[in-house]
């Protein structure tokens, strides 16, 4: 098995309309966050509940991860609703400390006892989205061993609106949150799920563009993990930009074989062809093989998922006529 | 000199020990005898036996003396650099107070038994790994030796990589974090402002002479380095 979990792209839906649920698995994410939250209204919360345990096999159906997104005020009613087998992540937004994080944590391991779900299966995803929240980072970050990846808030909206920070702007307006959670993650030895800065002024959710450029960004940073978005369009660039080209990947192989060249002199170092070749540049070499090989065997997974469900629906489609 | 006008901190790696006169006599402030970055596994036994001679090269030259050690290392390498003319140890990928506090004692010990007055011996901490920053204000707690605070190779060691705008990535973070805490516990921050695509063992003296005053402008008082021809720059930048 891979060491790595390939999560590059993923879409935010609302669990109410149906039609972004059923077609979500023709979408070639790696993962699909159900919402019932921001995007639910109140009155349908509800409602929103009965239809996750559905929605998780649609999801899954083409090698997707379901995901999910609970109410920061409906913590238990919420994860009774979507804690079923299938489910990979919660995402609690709102983080404020890490006892809210210890509270979800044993009502999971409760649900997973209870319905069957292997146990600590299921990741926890505080989301960092307020100051109070910013100020526990660390604290939160090391609440829960289900807490396996850890990134700053992605989008930023709602701690934009609670610091009153502008949000489209052509600087880095969260430097020190990222910061913060980033050197969090890090110390304990997490995931980390980052985007570097790429401006974005115009506020588009939709710019195939801009999110292949954000994601290559953030391979070239070193990082594997996507933020996901809010609309399709997104998801061929997040996939791309996610994955080494073979130019890429050449040129790893490339430097590990200068590298053999760095071992058998009596340096820690050469500059071959203008470039320092060392042991950080070979980490790296090695670090872009084996995700470009980890990606490949994820598309392929996903291929034969999509693949299996077309053939059924054709098969249904057929006896019904 | 007054430690913390120390601008140029060059490294000089003790495999290579025939060099390090040259390089003590170029005019940086202090040099570095490197134990851990520039040496390879199998030559550190080597390496330390160069360090007593190091230190009378180094100190004849009129720079001040420390050497780099690695805490996994900690005994072998203090045990072989710790001798009358050693200013102070750059402690790297330093981890938490408590490595911090052995390494202090051990110096404690050795000063005693080879004659050197008790906490003559500084620490330069170079903060490289993230627990590391994390738990630096502590670390720096940890011993009254510690005397300046650098990132040291954090960028290669964390892997830190260039972002598009060629800031590389959490660097603007960190160096920021490093100096409070450094301004918090009147301790000396080291480092400069580096942009992609310079890593320092390629950086020109003009490239030096951007980061160094980059550096300078967020606080820091002085650098390391890699090469002799960076020390001129150094030198003109934190003038």
């Amino acid at each position: 098995m891979s060491k790595y979990t390939v999560r590059r792209s993923g879409l935010t839906m609302p669990i109410v309309t149906a039609r972004f649920v059923d077609n979500a698995w023709r979408r070639g994410c790696d993962f699909v966050i159900l919402d019932l939250e921001d995007s639910v209204p109140q009155h349908m919360k509800p409602h929103a509940r009965t239809l996750v345990n559905a929605a998780i096999a649609k999801i899954a159906r083409a090698g997707t991860e379901p995901f999910a997104r609970i109410n920061h005020e409906y913590m238990l009613a919420d994860l009774d609703a979507v804690v079923w087998p299938g489910i990979r992540r919660i995402r609690y937004p709102k983080t404020e400390c890490g006892d809210e994080v210890r509270q979800m944590d044993a009502i999971i391991t409760r649900l997973e006892r209870e319905r069957g779900i292997r146990p600590g299966s299921i990741e926890i995803d505080p989301g960092i989205e307020t100051a109070i929240g910013v100020t526990n980072v660390y604290e939160i970050a090391a609440s829960s061993p289900r807490i396996r990846e850890f990134g700053a808030t992605s989008g930023g909206y709602d701690l934009s609106r609670d610091l009153g920070v502008e949000m489209f702007v052509d600087y880095d307006q969260f430097v020190y949150v990222r910061g913060e959670s980033e050197l969090a993650a890090r110390a304990l030895g997490l995931g980390v799920r980052v985007a570097p800065f790429v401006a974005n002024t115009s506020g588009s959710v939709s710019d195939g563009d801009h999110a292949y450029r954000q994601a290559e960004a953030a391979r070239k940073c070193g990082f594997h993990l996507g933020t996901g978005g809010l609309n399709p369009a997104v998801v061929e660039g997040h996939n791309r930009g996610h994955t080494p080209s073979d130019a890429d990947v050449r040129d790893a192989h490339w430097v590990l074989e200068q590298y053999e060249r760095v071992l058998a002199s009596a340096q820690t170092w050469l500059t071959i062809d203008n470039r320092v070749i060392d042991r950080y540049e070979a980490a790296r070499a090695r670090d872009t093989i084996d995700w470009a090989r980890a990606c490949a065997e994820r598309d392929r997974e996903k291929e034969q998922a999509v693949a299996r469900t077309r053939a059924a629906l054709a098969a249904a489609t057929g006896e019904a006529g | 000199m007054e430690p913390s006008q120390r601008r140029s901190w060059l490294l000089a790696s003790l495999s290579h020990p025939d060099r390090i006169e040259t390089l003590a006599r170029c005019g940086a402030d202090a040099i570095v005898l490197d134990l851990v970055e520039f040496v390879p596994e199998e030559a550190k036994h080597a390496a330390r036996h160069e360090v007593v001679a190091a230190i009378a090269t180094v100190r004849a030259a009129g720079a001040a003396a420390f050497t780099m050690v690695d805490p996994e290392l900690a005994y072998a390498d203090l045990h072989a650099c710790v001798w009358p003319g050693l200013d102070g140890v750059v402690v790297s990928r330093v981890e938490s107070a408590a490595q911090l506090r052995e390494i202090d004692e051990l110096i404690s010990r050795l000063e005693h038994e080879r004659g050197i007055p008790t906490g003559a011996v500084r620490i330069a901490l170079a903060l490289e790994t993230a627990r590391g920053n994390q738990d630096g204000y502590e670390i720096a707690c940890a011993s009254p030796r510690v005397s300046a605070l650098t990132l040291g190779r954090a960028d290669l060691i964390m892997d830190l990589r260039p972002e598009p705008d060629g800031e590389i990535h959490l660097m603007p973070y960190l160096m920021q974090r490093l100096v409070i805490i450094a301004g918090a516990l009147g301790k000396t921050p080291l480092g400069a402002w580096w942009r992609a695509p310079d890593r320092g063992l390629l950086a020109t003296p003009q490239n030096t002479y951007q980061a160094a005053q980059r550096g300078r402008a967020i606080g820091f008082k002085g650098t390391l380095c890699l090469h002799p021809d960076q020390i001129d720059p150094i030198h003109r930048a934190f003038a």
